[in-house]
């Protein structure tokens, strides 16, 4: 507890890069390892490895329940962006956790660049402003930027999508739109919950105030209006890998596109 | 975990059961509980597919038993919030057992491509 949040006493001061100095680190360490301790850790990588393979298979399984549905599944949508993105030298700018973090789980990343990460707080409206400004530094070291662009995400700086396309900055916006603030949808239902009241609907399928239906936003009329190639809503899950492809194209020409694709909630 | 909570459930509901007589009997309609499902939020939290994801676990295929699930529903102090009778009638559950029991088999993954890249 006394050394919680203070600076550590060091011995060797040296800010580094963890990218730059960790593989270095790891060689070092392998070197002054005993041959005993060698062998434990094979033995270790061994089950370790084995039990990954069991946990992939698992998280597939779970990926293909809703595989056909409509709204498309969260599973569905990373996973045909995967598949139009692989042979890319791909980069995911964007966060991945409102769609249960498929991507991390079942998208191979091994590189620095594959994935930005999060906005490191709670990042209310951090994505779309984000994918831009990350892709605008990938764009010229030619790497292709994708989002995962949630619609709650999309609505606190719009402006953003005419930053990019005034600029020529190449970005795949793929929407997980699942027509919400979707996290006050479930806690405005789970704090109606403790107090024992139905909740207010409203004629929405989410607790009044919280949806985003009726009228339905047109994301991808509100991004061509702004200069970027533009196609949705998709809904049919058999629609989404030609549209990806179609998109994937234009942005390999040096613009930014958007799907708008409605999907489940999470 | 889960599976260690499962005696608890079973018992518990078991005894819900005993008190509340013939109330949880599984005679729901599947169609009327397909619309219970989206009144009351389920599919919120666990996928209009009922296919779970971060937010809340798959419930179907192979939805747990009625008794099991009401006594969940109405006495989790978990991740989950309750839902009392006040806001959701054993019928309704009823009706939303007999629609998650109604779901078809999930697609086996070795068969999707996009699975097995
Ligand atoms: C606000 C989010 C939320 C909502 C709304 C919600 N659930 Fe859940 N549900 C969860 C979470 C999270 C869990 C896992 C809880 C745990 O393990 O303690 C869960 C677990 C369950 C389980 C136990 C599953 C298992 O295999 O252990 C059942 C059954 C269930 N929910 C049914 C329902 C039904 C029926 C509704 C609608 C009436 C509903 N839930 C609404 C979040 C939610």
């Amino acid at each position: 507890m006394q050394a919680h949040q203070r600076f550590q006493v060091i011995d060797v001061p040296m800010a580094a890069d963890a990218e730059a100095t960790l593989p270095a680190l790891v060689e070092a360490v392998k070197h002054a390892l005993s041959n005993g301790r060698q062998a434990e850790i094979v033995e270790r990588g061994e089950a370790a490895r084995k039990a990954f393979a069991e946990g992939k298979a698992r998280t597939r399984a779970a990926a293909a329940l809703g595989w056909d549905a409509s709204p498309i599944s969260t599973a569905r949508l990373c996973m045909e962006l995967y598949a139009t993105i692989r042979d890319l030298d791909w980069s995911l700018v964007a966060s991945e956790g409102n769609v249960s973090n498929w991507p991390n789980r079942l998208w191979p990343i091994d590189k620095y660049h594959q994935w930005l990460g999060r906005s490191g707080g709670y990042g209310v409206g951090y994505g779309a402003p984000a994918s831009v400004g990350a892709a605008l530094a990938n764009r010229d070291l030619g790497r292709f930027s994708v989002s995962i662009q949630s619609d709650g995400d999309l609505m606190y700086a719009p402006g953003v999508l005419w930053t990019a396309a005034k600029h020529k900055i190449p970005l795949l916006a793929v929407m997980h739109n699942n027509r919400a603030y979707h996290q006050e949808v479930m806690h405005v239902q789970r704090l109606s919950n403790f107090r024992n009241r139905p909740v207010n609907l409203g004629g929405d399928m989410g607790p009044v105030g919280t949806s985003i239906q009726n009228p339905d936003i047109e994301y991808h009329k509100l991004a061509e209006s702004m200069g970027w190639w533009a196609k949705g809503p998709i809904k049919d899950p058999a629609q989404l890998g030609p549209a990806l492809k179609e998109a994937a194209r234009v942005v390999q020409a040096g613009q930014p596109a958007l799907l708008n694709v409605w999907t489940q909630p999470r | 975990m889960m599976i260690g909570r499962w005696p608890f459930i079973v018992l518990f509901a078991l005894a819900a059961n005993a008190v509340g007589g013939g109330a949880l009997a599984a005679d729901g309609s599947a169609e009327k509980g397909k619309i219970a499902y989206v009144k009351h939020g389920c599919w919120q939290c666990h996928g209009f597919a009922a296919q779970g994801g971060i937010a809340g676990p798959k419930l179907a295929p192979d939805p747990m038993p009625l008794v099991a699930l009401t006594s969940f529903v109405r006495n989790t102090r978990g991740a989950m919030p309750p839902y009392q009778d006040a806001i959701l009638s054993n019928a309704d559950l009823a009706d939303i057992h007999a629609w998650l029991a109604s779901l078809p088999k999930a697609t086996d993954f070795r068969s999707i491509p996009l699975l097995n890249p």
